[in-house]
Formats: structure tokens, C-alpha cells, sequence
């Protein structure tokens, strides 16, 4: 915090931020005009802003797009899996890491550093074999194939450990007096004092899973379990190009989750800053 | 039920529970999601894929699977749109778990990595008689493998050079034709005269933003022409030799030639040809109708030039086949003469440009037939200036070396040392699958 | 339940409610890494007739004798090389001046914030048309802008020289607000107190920034760099929608590599292989990262 600057450095310092933030929102910007232009139009008038913000404006795009594409099959996917992900792994996650935070358990050390160490292995580095294996078994182009791999995630148990761990060990006792069971005590004493952590790993899983490309990619074949990412790649390489689709593709795909990420933006700051902090 | 055990009696659900309850059920639904893929097949249902082309190519495969689905009352065909990019690493992984579809389209020349696989059934059987001998020989040639039929295209594919007729005519320049083609030092000339007249210099068009298989299937017609080839196709063992040998080094030197002399223009915005920037354009079936529209009766089609064996062009295009663990065998079949019917194959010829695959509607179109605008292209297919692409399983990796290697040649590396690196990773290939041993004999037989 | 008893007993609780992460660890994490380290010495191929067989090192000896491979490698670690440092920088930058509680520090921070939500495959694509060759293009039309028209317009994905820079403009784009808001974090952990001692022993801004700022944020920063640094080793979907690995090779990565081996020629020990190279490196890098971040708090 440097709290008493001289005028000249705070007039310098906007700016700068204005430059910065205009070259940021460039691109964002460039993709909502462009959505609203004529195919035709939108690679000539891309480069300037008078180009974009002349001529006519229509929805024609988004029309042509529910025409060309299932776009709304390709929502429906991503939401599906990215929640069935996020929600799921919530639940296992908090568990696994309640148990290695407050109970005392044979095996407890050895398993919870196997599990700080499975850590460091990224999805790519398990790509391979986890596309070999889901194509011996039959379970390509599935929802189960996009899912059930990634449900268990060592990096959520650790972020729910750290946080456990930290809550003073008296708002469970009381409970534990009266006779309630372990997990009566997690899911009504411990789940709602956590509210933060199972923010942080909400959102940090969401970003993970719903921009996820290199594995649905794999994985699916048509366009029935298609999630959006793969689906606009695929959109972009569908001729004819039309560049006002794909924008308008783009914007559809982006507007729930800004909506959401406006939202609750505080907790995606928070999340995100968590991962540093405690990684 | 499991709710209301972790919750008690008599309380409402805590937010978490209900969390829970909504996870399961969304794993559940998910279990459910995967399972039924596979679980609805009691219906007659002839599932096909193909890939997801041109919109018109796309659209009249759609309206053919439903004229035929309303003349066939008893059975359903189910058509499945796959991205071309990916498209044969998808089918080669639905293979290994037998999930391929009844009638399955590919890229014709990667029909022989599947027949070794044991992947499809032969047609030989399934096909009437009269229909396999109205197919164009190219089309058997490239549908044939161990002395079965496996695969049969709709179209064929017809590659040139199209040229603007004012301007050859202004440079003086005489019109070649496929009895005699302009010679490799002929067109060096050409290239240098009417580069006399241009703007730029740039005076060809090789589509070189294209990439991908255009490579192959462009630039290895020059390389046979100039007496070499992919890969030795006596033996299909080793491409060492072949393609790195003297014929093939020369044929490629000569393009590397073309472009750094500055002949060829780089067609980033796929106009050099029809905004007149370039007065020559190697160019398939598929460019003629933008050619055509473009320069009216100034469009010529010739053959490609003769760089020492006559003049040679590329062959083939998707086909069709039924998959070897099909339950419908017939029923494949009998869509797929459907879709070689007279009516439909000119249908698919006018959405997407192509040569037609019978000879009964080659006659009915006004391109193809004698006299017509592409007949060049009929005439390559039936005299043997078209070479199909090096028939072994081993075509995957041929192709994609070729193509690794033209992108490194045409950006200057030299032209010896490029091939020999590719021609290596084709017989390692070869050698790693013990040179293709013949494993389905069994599988062969209906 | 059992959980009213001792808490001796609490084992079979315990080891119920791990038992699914457990699982799923261990069958979708372990096992796969397991059988990549065995793939690798094998010649595996999806769907090949052949019989498996072990093949030694052939597979690596195959992989480092291979230039795409060995270019791919040398553009990840380009790529590292300048986008951490790059990426780092911009984002430390942007922590600092929406560190000085200025009017609008919200929005701004909404802002650089905003790409991160965005999927890759979606920031890819609209950076294509951002690329799009010829003067009307966005980017040639900035360049012709700032170089008041000296500018030559480029086809960047196309262009050998600049088609692994045009990538790396758009990753840092996209990654630097991810960055920023975790330096921001760790900004606003440092104690004031620090700041006013060093002010009253007349420390000037930039020594403030040298001596207190940077050594505090030395964790978040060690930690930033080092996700930076794994993800320039995970570069797959800019690559694969934008120039699939081309001009020559100039864009091809490990992980594209990786996925062409598998996905487009079956060659799945092969695949397992570059597996077991990418592991190496991720692990090389964490362990440095290990060992220069000081420890705090809960260590395994």
C-alpha cells in the first residue's frame, strides 16, 4: 500500500490503467460489434474502431446460429458437466479432506501425503492412457467420459485441508457431546462455517472444467455430449466461414458465465487469490 | 431415501444435504447419460457418419438420408456430422471399442489402414453386379485392396491447371493438352514470359493456404511425373530411395525453384487467381464454379505439365464402406446404392463440383459428359494420368511426412535432406507395423 | 454411526468419507500416470493387430531424434522463457497501480479480469480474426497505427517469425488478470507498518518497492511463475485451433505433439513417452519452486 502519492503519479497512474484497461477490453469489444455485423462486413471493418461502429447493426448472426448450430445442446452440455464436476467434487472433496483435517485414522499421514503429491500431475500428464482406457471401454462421445475422471481432485482435498484445519476444534465438541455422528457434525456444523472454501473451489474448478479443451476434444465425437469450447473450434472450422456467427457464438458461449462472474465478483477474486495464498 | 436417513427424522434438509442430494442425482443422470448411448440399438436404426463438408455437400447428404428414410419405411438411417479435421483420429478411436456405425465415409486413401485393422467388410457381395461395372476404373482402383472391393466414393476428384485464356494468348503462349502438356523446362519459360506482363511477377497460383492433404494430393502427381514417387510401390516397404531419390529431389527442387523466384503468389486470401493477380492456379473440381464466374469463356482447364513421364494428376476423394462388425450389413448397402443411383450421384456432383462416380450419370451431366466444360478431368481419371495415392496402410504417415516435409520446402529448407528425414520416418513406420502383415484372411470372408 | 465413540474407532468413518476421492484418485490419477510410465517402453498403438511388445528405450531414443519433437520442446520453453517474465511483469504492474487505491480500482480490476473467464478455445478464435492478414486486420491495423504508418501488414499466424509471439501476446492477455488479482492479494497482506519504518528511515518509493514489497511478495510471486511456467508447458489449445503447430514447425508444442501421436497416428507408447518428458519438466520445475518458496504453515 503506498497511500500518500503526489498528484502527478496518481494522474500518471490513470492513465495508465485507462490505456491498459482499453487494450484489454479491445478484443471483447471487437467481438460484440462484430457479432452484430453482416458476415461480410466484419473482416474489413474489424481493424478500426470507426469501421466497427459504422454501418448497420442487426441480430441476424445470433439467428443464423441457432440455425447452423445446436447451440443450445452445446450450453446445455457444458453446464451439465462443468456443474456435475464442481458439485460433485465439492461433496467428495470436502469429505476426503474432513477426514485427513479432524478424524485420527490409521493409514491417515501416508494417504494425505499421497494425495499432496498426486498434486503436481496435470490432466496431461494422464491424457494418454486415460484416452486409451475410455476408448477400450466403450465410453467415448458420453457424458461419463467428460465427468467421472475428474470428480476427485487432489488440489480441492488440499484447499478444504488448509481451511479445516483452521477452525477451532470447539465448534465441533459440542456436537460430539450431544452424540451426533461425524457426518451430521460435517454437513451442519462444518459445511456452513466453510462457506468460503467451498467458494474458492467452486469457482476455481469452474474455470478449469468449462474452458476445458484438449480432453472433450478427444473424447467426442459428434455433436451430442459437445461441450462449447470444442463446439466454436468446431464452428470456426465448419465452412462456409462467417465470421459474424462465430462472434456471435462467442458471445452467447461468454454472456452466462460474465453474467455470473459480475455477479459474484468478489468471490472469484477471493477463490482465485486463495489458490495463491495458501498453494 | 438416503436423504432423509442422513437428515434425520422430522428436520428439513440443510442446504448442504440438499447439495448432496442434488450431486447424486446429477451423477446418477450422468451414469444414465453414458449408458444410453449404447442402449437404445433394438430399432432397425443404420447409423452413418461422414464428415462435416461444404454446406451444400453437407445439406444434400442430409436431404438424401431423408428421401431415403421415407421411401424405406422399415428401416431408419441416422446421420452422424463429424469435423474433417479430426475426423480419422475419431473413427480409428471408435474402432477399438467397436463403436463404429454400420456405413462409415473416410478419406479414400485411408481405406487400407482400415482393411488391415479388419475394421470393414468387403463390397464385392453386397453391391449389384451392374452398379460396381458403371463405376469409374479410378474409383475400383482406389476401392480395391487385397483383391477385394471394400470402398466406393459417390464422386471423384479431378485436379488441373486452370489458366486465364486472354492472357496466354496475349503472351503468345501455346494451349497445351493432355496429349501434349507443356514440358517441365516449357514451363519454366512460360512462367518467366508471362511474368513479363504481371505486376508483381507472381504469375502462379499453387493454393498454398491450403495445407493439410492438398499437399499430397497437389504435389505428388508432379513428383511421378518426374519419375518419382511417395514410397516404392512394388514393395510398399520403404519410401528410402523413392522418395528422396534423384526423381523426386528434382521435382520438388523445381517447385522450391517456382517460389523463390518469386512466381508463386502466396494466395492468403484464396483470390490470387479470380482477382486476376495470377494468370495460372493448380486447382481441383471444387474451384470451378468460382473460376467460371469469374472469367466466362476466358477460364481454360488443362492438365497439369509433364515433367519427364507425361503428365500426371491426383485421384480420389471420400468414400464409403460398410463397417465389418455391422449388424445391417445389407441394409448399408442398400443405402449406399442408393446414394449411386443416376439421380442422387448428380445431386452430390452439383453440390459439391465433383466428378461423378458412375458412368450413367457422368453422361447426364453437363460438365462431365463429352464436351463438357471438366471433361478434362474424366478423360485424366480414364486414361491413367490419375495416380491413385500409395494404396498400403502405411498412407497415414506417408501423407503426413509429405505434408511436414512440402511445408519445409516451400519455406526454403533444402530439398535432399528434408526428404531424406521423411522418407526415414515412413520406413520406421513400416518397420514398427513389421510391413503390414496380412492378419484378417479369415475376417475377409462373408 | 459411529462416530459417539472414542476416538480410536474413528477409522471406518474416516476411510468412508475418503473412500471416494480415494478411489477416484487412485483409478482416474494414479493408475493412468502408472500406465504411461509402462506404455512408454512398449510399442502400444490404438487399434494396431500387432502383438504388444516391450521395446526398451526405443520410444525416447525415437522422440529425441525426432526435430518436430525437439522444436516443439524448444517452443515451450521459448514460450516459458518470455511469457513468465513478461506475463509476471504486467501483472505486477497492475497489482501495483490498483494497489495505490485509486478512483475506479474496482472496474479496472473487473477488467483485466475479465479474459480469465473466458475459455481459450473462445480467446483463440476471436484472436484469429484479431490476426487476420492484410491492412484491415486488427493487429496490422494497430501496428500501422503505432508506427504512423511504416507498417508492412503481416499474415502473424502464417509468418515463421511471428506466428509463436502472436500466441504468446494472446496467453499473456488472456492469463495476466489470473496473476494479478493473486499479487493483488498478496499486496494487500503486507503490513503497513513495514512500509511507514521503512518511509521514517527515509526510504525513497523505489527502495520501499526494492527492500519491503518485493521480498514480501516473494511467495506469491514464486508461486505465479511457477504456474506461468507449467501452464507454458501445457500449450495445446491456442496452438492447435490457431496454426495447428505451423508455419514449420514454429508453433508445435509437447502437448501438440503429444496429441498428434495419440489422437491422429494411435501411437500411444509413443504418446506416453512424451508423457513421461512433459512429467519430468513439470516436476523439475516444482521442485525448484520447492525449494526457493520459504515454508509456512502445514508441511507434508
Amino acid at each position: 500500500m503506498i497511500a500518500h502519492s503526489r498528484p502527478v503519479v496518481r494522474w500518471l497512474s490513470q492513465l495508465l490503467l485507462l490505456g491498459l484497461a482499453l487494450l484489454f477490453l479491445a478484443p471483447l469489444a471487437m467481438m460484440l460489434l462484430g457479432s452484430l455485423k453482416a458476415d461480410a462486413r466484419v473482416l474489413t471493418d474489424a481493424g478500426s474502431i470507426g469501421g466497427l461502429l459504422s454501418g448497420e447493426f442487426s441480430l441476424q448472426n445470433y439467428r443464423d446460429v441457432f440455425a447452423r448450430t445446436d447451440f443450445l445442446r452445446f450450453l446445455f452440455n457444458s453446464l451439465f458437466i462443468t456443474s456435475t464436476i464442481v458439485l460433485c467434487g465439492m461433496l467428495v472433496n470436502s469429505l476426503a479432506a474432513y477426514a485427513f483435517a479432524r478424524l485420527e485414522w490409521r493409514g491417515r499421514g501416508l494417504l494425505f501425503n499421497a494425495v499432496l503429491a498426486l498434486m503436481i500431475l496435470p490432466l496431461e500428464a494422464i491424457a494418454v492412457p486415460l484416452f486409451y482406457g475410455i476408448s477400450l471401454l466403450g465410453l467415448r462421445d458420453t457424458y461419463t467420459a467428460q465427468i467421472l475422471p475428474f470428480i476427485a481432485n487432489a488440489f480441492s482435498i488440499y484447499l478444504f485441508y488448509t481451511f479445516f484445519i483452521g477452525l477451532p476444534k470447539e465448534l465441533e465438541e459440542a456436537a460430539r457431546l450431544d452424540g451426533a455422528s461425524t457426518l451430521r457434525i460435517f454437513f451442519s456444523i462444518i459445511v456452513p462455517n466453510a462457506k468460503p472454501v467451498f467458494a474458492s473451489v467452486a469457482i476455481l474448478s469452474f474455470l478449469m472444467w468449462w474452458g476445458a479443451y484438449l480432453w472433450p476434444l478427444m473424447v467426442t465425437i459428434g455433436p451430442q455430449v459437445r461441450p462449447l469450447p470444442v463446439a466454436i473450434a468446431a464452428f470456426y472450422t465448419l465452412p462456409p466461414l462467417q465470421w459474424g456467427d462465430i462472434l456471435a457464438f462467442g458471445v452467447m458461449m461468454v454472456l452466462p458465465v460474465l453474467a455470473v462472474f459480475l455477479l459474484f465478483q468478489r468471490w472469484f477474486v477471493r477463490g482465485v487469490a486463495a489458490s495463491g495464498i495458501k498453494g | 431415501m438416503a436423504i432423509r436417513m442422513l437428515s434425520g427424522p422430522g428436520r428439513p434438509a440443510s442446504p448442504a444435504i440438499r447439495a448432496l442430494a442434488l450431486s447424486l442425482l446429477m451423477t446418477g443422470l450422468c451414469v444414465l447419460g453414458g449408458c444410453s448411448d449404447t442402449a437404445d440399438s433394438t430399432d432397425p436404426v443404420l447409423e452413418i457418419w461422414a464428415h462435416a463438408g461444404q454446406a451444400r455437400e453437407r445439406q444434400t447428404l442430409e436431404s438424401q438420408v431423408a428421401r431415403f428414410n421415407r421411401s424405406n419405411a422399415d428401416l431408419q438411417a441416422r446421420l452422424t456430422l463429424i469435423p474433417e479435421g479430426s475426423y480419422n483420429a475419431q473413427v480409428q478411436a471408435a474402432a477399438v471399442a467397436g463403436e463404429l456405425p454400420d456405413l462409415l465415409e473416410f478419406d479414400g486413401p485411408f481405406l487400407y489402414a482400415y482393411v488391415w485393422q479388419g475394421r470393414l467388410r468387403p463390397l464385392d457381395d453386397l453391391l449389384p453386379r451392374r452398379l460396381i461395372d458403371d463405376l469409374l476404373p479410378s474409383i475400383l482402383q482406389q476401392g480395391r485392396y487385397r483383391e477385394r472391393l471394400w470402398s466406393v466414393g459417390t464422386f471423384d476428384s479431378g485436379l488441373g491447371l486452370y489458366a486465364d485464356r486472354s492472357r496466354l494468348q496475349a503472351a503468345g503462349i501455346r494451349i497445351p493438352t493432355l496429349e501434349q502438356p507443356w514440358q517441365r523446362d516449357e514451363f519454366t519459360t512460360i512462367l518467366d514470359r508471362l511474368a513479363e506482363d504481371d505486376a508483381d511477377g507472381q504469375v502462379l497460383d499453387l493454393k498454398l493456404n491450403y495445407a493439410g492433404e492438398w499437399y499430397t494430393y497437389a504435389f505428388s502427381p508432379l513428383l511421378q511425373s518426374a519419375g518419382g514417387d511417395l514410397i516404392d510401390r512394388r514393395t510398399y516397404a520403404h519410401a528410402t530411395g523413392v522418395l528422396n531419390g534423384t526423381d523426386s529431389v528434382a521435382a520438388l527442387s523445381d517447385v522450391q525453384q517456382w517460389i523463390e523466384s518469386g512466381r508463386v503468389d502466396p494466395n492468403i486470401d484464396d483470390a490470387a487467381f479470380t482477382t486476376g493477380r495470377t494468370a495460372l492456379a493448380f486447382g481441383g473440381h471444387w474451384n470451378y464454379p468460382r473460376y467460371h464466374q469469374q472469367l466466362g469463356d476466358d477460364l481454360l482447364l488443362l492438365p497439369l505439365p509433364d515433367v519427364g513421364h507425361g503428365s500426371r494428376t491426383g485421384q480420389g476423394s471420400w468414400s464409403w464402406a460398410v463397417t465389418a462388425d455391422s449388424a445391417h450389413p445389407e441394409a448399408a448397402a442398400r443405402f449406399l446404392a442408393y446414394l449411386l443411383r443416376p439421380r442422387e450421384v448428380l445431386a452430390m456432383s452439383e453440390a459439391n463440383g465433383a466428378v461423378p462416380a458412375t458412368r450413367s450419370a457422368i453422361a447426364r451431366s453437363p460438365n462431365y459428359r463429352e464436351g463438357g466444360a471438366l471433361r478434362l478431368f474424366v478423360e485424366q481419371l480414364e486414361s491413367g494420368h490419375a495416380v491413385p495415392r500409395p494404396r498400403t496402410p502405411a498412407y497415414p504417415v506417408i501423407t503426413a511426412e509429405f505434408q511436414k516435409a512440402f511445408e519445409r520446402i516451400r519455406s526454403g529448407s533444402g530439398v535432399q535432406a528434408t526428404l531424406d528425414q521423411a522418407a526415414r520416418v515412413i520406413d520406421n513406420e513400416i518397420v514398427d507395423n513389421r510391413g503390414y502383415p496380412w492378419l484378417f484372411s479369415g475376417k475377409s470372408e462373408p | 454411526m459411529s462416530g459417539r465413540r472414542g476416538l480410536s474407532d474413528q477409522t471406518p468413518t474416516a476411510l468412508l468419507m475418503a473412500a471416494p476421492a480415494l478411489l477416484g484418485l487412485l483409478l482416474f490419477l494414479l493408475l493412468p500416470f502408472v500406465l504411461a510410465l509402462a506404455f512408454a517402453f512398449t510399442n502400444l498403438r490404438l487399434g494396431s493387430p500387432l502383438p504388444l511388445e516391450f521395446v526398451g528405450f526405443k520410444q525416447f531414443l525415437r522422440i529425441f531424434s525426432d526435430p518436430g519433437f525437439l522444436q516443439a520442446l524448444a517452443n515451450n520453453l521459448l514460450f516459458a522463457a518470455v511469457v513468465v517474465p513478461l506475463q509476471t511483469a504486467l501483472a505486477l504492474g497492475l497489482a501495483l497501480l490498483l494497489d495505490q487505491g485509486l478512483r475506479g480500482t474496482l472496474v479496472y480490476r473487473t477488467v483485466f479480469f475479465m479474459p480469465v473467464v473466458f475459455p481459450m478455445s473462445l480467446v483463440a478464435v476471436i484472436w484469429l480474426l484479431i490476426y487476420a492478414p492484410g491492412p484491415a486486420g486488427m493487429m496490422n491495423q494497430l501496428l500501422d497505427l503505432l508506427s504512423l504508418g511504416h507498417w508492412q501488414p503481416r499474415d502473424f499466424l502464417r509468418d515463421p517469425a511471428l506466428a509463436l509471439p502472436a500466441i504468446m501476446l494472446l496467453s499473456i492477455w488472456q492469463g495476466a488478470g489470473f496473476q494479478m488479482v493473486i499479487l493483488l492479494a498478496g499486496l494487500q497482506a503486507i503490513p503497513l507498518e513495514l512500509h511507514e519504518a521503512a518511509a521514517l528511515d527515509g526510504a525513497g518509493r523505489w527502495q520501499r518497492f526494492l527492500h519491503v514489497t518485493l521480498p514480501q511478495l516473494r511467495n506469491p510471486l514464486i508461486f505465479v511463475m511457477l504456474v506461468t511456467t507449467i501452464l507454458a508447458f501445457r500449450l495445446f489449445d491456442q496452438v492447435q485451433i490457431m496454426t495447428r503447430g505451423g508455419p514449420d514447425n514454429a508453433t508445435t508444442t509437447m502437448m501438440f505433439e503429444m496429441v498428434q501421436a495419440v489422437f491422429t497416428r494411435q501411437q500411444v507408447a509413443r504418446a506416453s513417452a512424451m508423457t513421461v518428458i512433459f512429467f519430468l519438466l513439470v516436476l523439475l520445475v516444482t521442485l525448484v519452486q520447492r525449494r526457493l518458496a520459504r515454508q509456512e504453515g502445514y508441511r507434508p
